[in-house]
């Protein structure tokens, strides 16, 4: 069966992080969510998959080539003009034959585990198509499910609102015949009628998914995919040229090679430093961090529950905290993310002009590739810096003589 | 309680053995093992651990021959080892046995085969059985008679099957107290303790019963009498049960499966003729005194039946566990004791339901499993057709005793005048509703006791409170909580909180109250006065309710509206709440579901 991966998805409500990149390339645990998505699909043994890309899927074919990265032949489709989900499908059917069926994911989503082969497990079963399902805080947003006794999907109510209750929602992650492609055709590329056709014609099995699951809609979710991924890792992965000297690790921390560290840094896992990083003397990674391939951390800086995509600077003596710092971002000495509110009111962030509540208390920021601040800022708590955004040093000019 | 299954063939069994003890898993899993005979006698593999861990480490699918016995293991005498694992063998290891049941008197038939020196590898009272055979041959019975006579020294319980070199194409074996079922294949037979033994390979069966014993070949069986060795003619049963309802059929887990098979189980307890709903009510009014019992979780279906036959027909019918009902119960002559059974093999209450005969009562039950000892044991039976629960938490099972004990209620009610014809016809329209509500119910909510045992599962202590029908609804769920998501949780009446339990009351322990709908204007009242009381002592409450009123009330920390029911079967929504916190309590808490730690699906020891 050969597989196929949407990875054109992005929107307003992923600032800082749109348009400079698809939601596929945002960086969880170390990787873009995308690599996690193409693993998945190799450990349950998908050789072959075709990756749909949109406007800037450059970023996703520099990466991943011809796929010998992850061990599987890649091939890339373009989603044209028209967006939504049904179209991205249909940019991709001249990669299937007629007849078999196919793994469709969504690359947007983080499993804590192997989505994939839950959903294949319930296609092998019934021998019908199949989607896994889970529970969300808030089903709103997605398609909602009715089962039967026999685990089928009676009905699909898509993005119901308030009308939503605590169905099972649709995960991202299906098993569908050929012949799908020419349902979509025919409902015009709308994804919620044509599985809904799906439904009534030949059915749909659920395949219930009842580890962790986050759908990256907003950017505070990267966090929380990020402390999930990172929740299930037990061991330390340390590359062979690392030298510690008198610098400490404790707990699951992974550190890719060429990582130097100085003296009296200290890191606390889960945590992931990527290749090639810097971490200066005295520097504090707690848990749940994320520091990108190629970035440099400054003396005595402190990060806390971040993720940093990679080649960036944090400045000396500064504090990154429940921030997601995107790639090529300078961070000036002595700059702070404020993370909470003194009151301990839930942290609020405004994207695309609404004001949208995080559920969070302890939030920082969210910077944009290649924004640079400079020294001895404070970052308000939940603020959205737009990619490429420079702002200079926060300083003061004492005046001459008296 | 343990597992047993054999099989001879005219090909290879070890697989389809494993697969048959595999379905017979829920009823022990600590240990388990095989027996195959090849030609130089019976070569067994056993271990302690789940049968597929166990499976792959012994290699069970490397045996060949196609004769062969198996056992699941759930330890009664003897500590959870390899060696007290089953089958044991005799010391010259000619044959080998399984044996589910307790034999009471092993020591002393231990202690004279070990004068007659005879080696004993295990601690288990079942091992006697293989040294008695042994012992008789020596004496020169020949093996089918030195099986018998072993069988007739046991004292307790037993269903005990056997394989020998002697006789290679052969099993023999014999019930006591314990269950044994054969199934009758072509050139294939099997013995089992229930149909889940062999249910992939043959609907038809034949139940045995007490004092009997049989030899099974792979072209036939003969069942006979233990005492005489007289010919028995049994009739052969047709199992209707889909080997596929057996199974998970995709589900997470046995239990979220059979928490969504309710609506139909419903629907079967609804149709359950109503001639034997009559005869339940009758028995039930012309008795001098009458009880309902069970033990567990059917003790709470009981308990929920008591305040029915209180509000639907004006009865008096205590409630009383089956094993506590002798201490506090007086029985009588002209008695009537109405037990439920998933099992029908649950020790306390067949013990029970045994007394209560002898004393000359009369005995019903409502009981799942078809052929069980109760169902054979008492004067009436009305068998609930829920299908094989698996889980061994029971949901679907208990749910469905309540409908069959809830429509004998108003059955009883319109015979005694309490409720008239309409009465009765709206009533059970309203029970008739039941099935699409649920249906409804757990499409559309599960997610919000998903969201909530997320956000509670780390509290460790619970107060599970109701009032009226609700007070056995937190019984009930706090018994779920307690054996599947291994939280200590406590069932009490909401009135009790004056009496004791507000002392308790801190931002520490979480209560969850389940608040009736407001048509019960004085219950929600005083329901609503208990969260009150509680929230004063800075306490916090999960509100379980049907009022719209109440949404967004500063009184509950986190609360589900309940979809709205007549107060009929309102409780019965609220059980299902309580299903539905413990099964995701559980799941997010990593708990092993459908086989939680210590427990077995149906207690068949004292």
């Amino acid at each position: 069966m050969k597989a196929l991966v949407l990875a054109a998805g992005g929107g307003m409500n992923m600032a800082p992080f749109f348009p400079t990149r698809p939601k596929s390339m945002i960086h969880v645990a170390g990787r873009p969510v995308l690599h996690r998505t193409l693993q998945m699909l190799r450990e349950s043994g998908f050789g072959e998959v075709c990756v749909v890309v949109g406007p800037n899927g450059r970023l996703i074919t520099e990466f991943f080539g011809a796929g010998r990265s992850v061990d599987m032949k890649i091939s890339y489709a373009t989603q044209g003009k028209r967006g939504g989900i049904g179209r991205a499908v249909l940019a991709a059917k001249s990669r299937f034959k007629a007849g078999e069926n196919f793994l469709l994911a969504y690359s947007d989503v983080v499993a804590e585990e192997n989505l994939v082969s839950s959903v294949m497990e319930a296609f092998r079963l019934s021998d019908k198509p199949a989607a896994s399902i889970c529970l969300t805080d808030d089903p709103a947003g997605f398609g909602n499910v009715y089962l039967d006794d026999a685990m089928n999907i009676t009905r699909i109510i898509e993005k119901p609102g308030r009308g939503g209750k605590g169905n099972y929602v649709l995960a991202g992650m299906f098993v569908l015949p050929y012949s799908f492609f020419g349902t979509l055709e025919k409902n015009g590329g709308d994804m919620a009628k044509a599985l809904a056709a799906l439904v009534r014609a030949e059915g749909l099995k659920g395949a219930i998914w009842e580890k962790g699951w986050v759908d990256l809609v907003h950017p505070w979710e990267v966090l929380l995919a990020n402390r999930m991924v990172m929740g299930t890792w037990h061991d330390a992965v340390v590359h062979e040229s690392i030298k510690l000297r008198d610098a400490k690790i404790k707990g699951p921390v992974h550190i890719e090679e060429n990582v130097e560290i100085r003296s009296g840094a200290v890191i606390e896992g889960p945590a992931f430093i990527g290749r090639g990083s810097y971490i200066g003397n005295n520097a504090l990674i707690r848990k749940n961090s994320s520091i990108g391939a190629g970035s440099v951390v400054g003396f005595g800086a402190e990060i806390k529950n971040s993720v940093i995509f990679g080649r960036t600077k944090i400045g000396r003596l500064s504090f990154i905290g429940d921030s997601v710092i995107g790639e090529n971002v300078e961070i000036g000495s002595g700059t702070m993310t404020t993370n909470y509110d003194v009151n301990g009111a839930d942290i609020k962030v405004r994207l695309d002009k609404a004001l949208l509540g995080t559920g969070m208390k302890k939030l920082g920021a969210f910077a944009g590739d290649g924004a640079h601040l400079g020294n001895g800022h404070n970052i308000a708590p939940g603020a959205v810096i737009p990619p490429g955004c420079v702002v200079g040093h926060n300083i003061t000019h004492p005046k001459r003589g008296v | 309680m343990c597992g047993i299954s054999g099989i001879v063939s005219g090909e290879n069994v070890a697989a389809k053995l494993l697969s048959s003890i595999q379905n017979l898993e829920y009823r022990g899993y600590d240990s388990c093992g095989m027996a195959v005979l090849n030609a130089r006698g019976p070569v067994v593999r056993k271990n302690v651990g789940h049968v597929a861990d166990v499976a792959e480490k012994e290699l069970f699918l490397s045996l060949e021959g196609v004769t062969g016995i198996a056992h699941t293991r759930w330890a009664t005498h003897g500590g959870v080892t390899p060696a007290n694992a089953h089958p044991h063998l005799s010391c010259d290891k000619t044959l080998a046995i399984v044996h589910n049941g307790i034999i009471s008197n092993y020591a002393r038939l231990k202690a004279a085969l070990i004068k007659r020196r005879h080696k004993f590898a295990s601690e288990t009272d079942s091992e006697v059985i293989a040294h008695l055979v042994e012992e008789n041959r020596k004496k020169g019975a020949p093996l089918e008679r030195a099986f018998t006579s072993a069988l007739k020294d046991l004292e307790g319980s037993f269903a005990v099957a056997m394989v020998s070199i002697e006789a290679p194409h052969r099993i023999y074996c014999g019930k006591h107290e314990s269950p044994l079922i054969l199934g009758l294949g072509k050139n294939e037979f099997y013995v089992g303790s229930d149909f889940n033994a062999f249910i992939e390979h043959t609907k038809d069966a034949v139940v045995m019963d007490d004092g009997e014993y049989a030899v099974v070949s792979d072209h036939g069986y003969e069942v006979k009498r233990i005492r005489d060795g007289k010919p028995v003619r049994k009739t052969i049963m047709r199992i209707d049960w889909d080997s596929e309802a057996s199974r998970k059929g995709g589900f997470p887990h046995y239990m979220l499966k059979e928490i969504y098979e309710q609506p139909e189980t419903v629907r079967k307890a609804l149709s359950v003729s109503e001639d034997s709903i009559v005869g339940l009510a009758k028995g039930l009014t012309g008795a001098k005194r009458a009880y309902l019992t069970g033990v567990g979780t059917t003790y709470y279906a009981a308990k929920v039946g008591q305040y029915y036959f209180a509000s639907e027909a004006d009865l008096g019918v205590p409630a009383a566990s089956s094993d506590e009902f002798l201490e506090n119960s007086p029985l009588a002559k002209d008695d009537f004791v109405l037990a439920v059974s998933q099992s029908g093999e649950t020790y306390d209450t067949l013990r029970l339901v045994r007394e209560a005969k002898k004393r000359g009562a009369k005995t019903a039950a409502v009981v799942n499993v078809v052929g069980s000892t109760l169902s054979r044991l008492v004067d009436q039976v009305v068998l609930q057709g829920s299908g094989p629960e698996i889980c061994v938490i029971s949901t679907k099972a208990a749910l469905a005793q309540m409908i069959i004990l809830m429509r004998v209620a108003i059955e009883a009610g319109r015979m005694n005048g309490r409720l008239t014809p309409a009465e009765k016809r709206r009533k059970t329209a309203q029970l008739e509703a039941l099935p699409a509500l649920i249906s409804g119910f757990l499409n559309e909510y599960s997610g919000l006791f998903h969201t909530i045992a997320q956000k509670h599962a780390s509290r460790h202590n619970w107060l599970f409170m109701g009032r009226g029908r609700f007070y056995p609804v937190a019984l009930e769920t706090a018994l779920k909580v307690k054996e599947v998501a291994y939280l200590h949780a406590e069932g009490m009446p909401a009135g009790f909180l004056k009496h004791g339990a507000l002392a308790l009351i801190d931002d520490t322990l979480m209560s969850a109250m389940f608040v009736p709908g407001e048509s019960e204007k004085e219950l929600h009242r005083m329901t609503m006065g208990s969260v009150a009381e509680i929230n004063a002592r800075g306490g916090r409450v999960i509100g379980f309710h049907f009022s719209k009123s109440l949404r967004g009330s500063k009184l509950f920390e986190d609360q589900v509206l309940l979809p709205s029911a007549p107060p009929l079967t309102s409780p019965l929504v609220a059980l299902l709440a309580g299903q539905l916190l413990s099964y995701f309590l559980a799941t997010v808490l990593g708990r092993d579901v459908d086989k939680p730690r210590s427990l077995a699906k149906s207690v068949t020891v004292a």
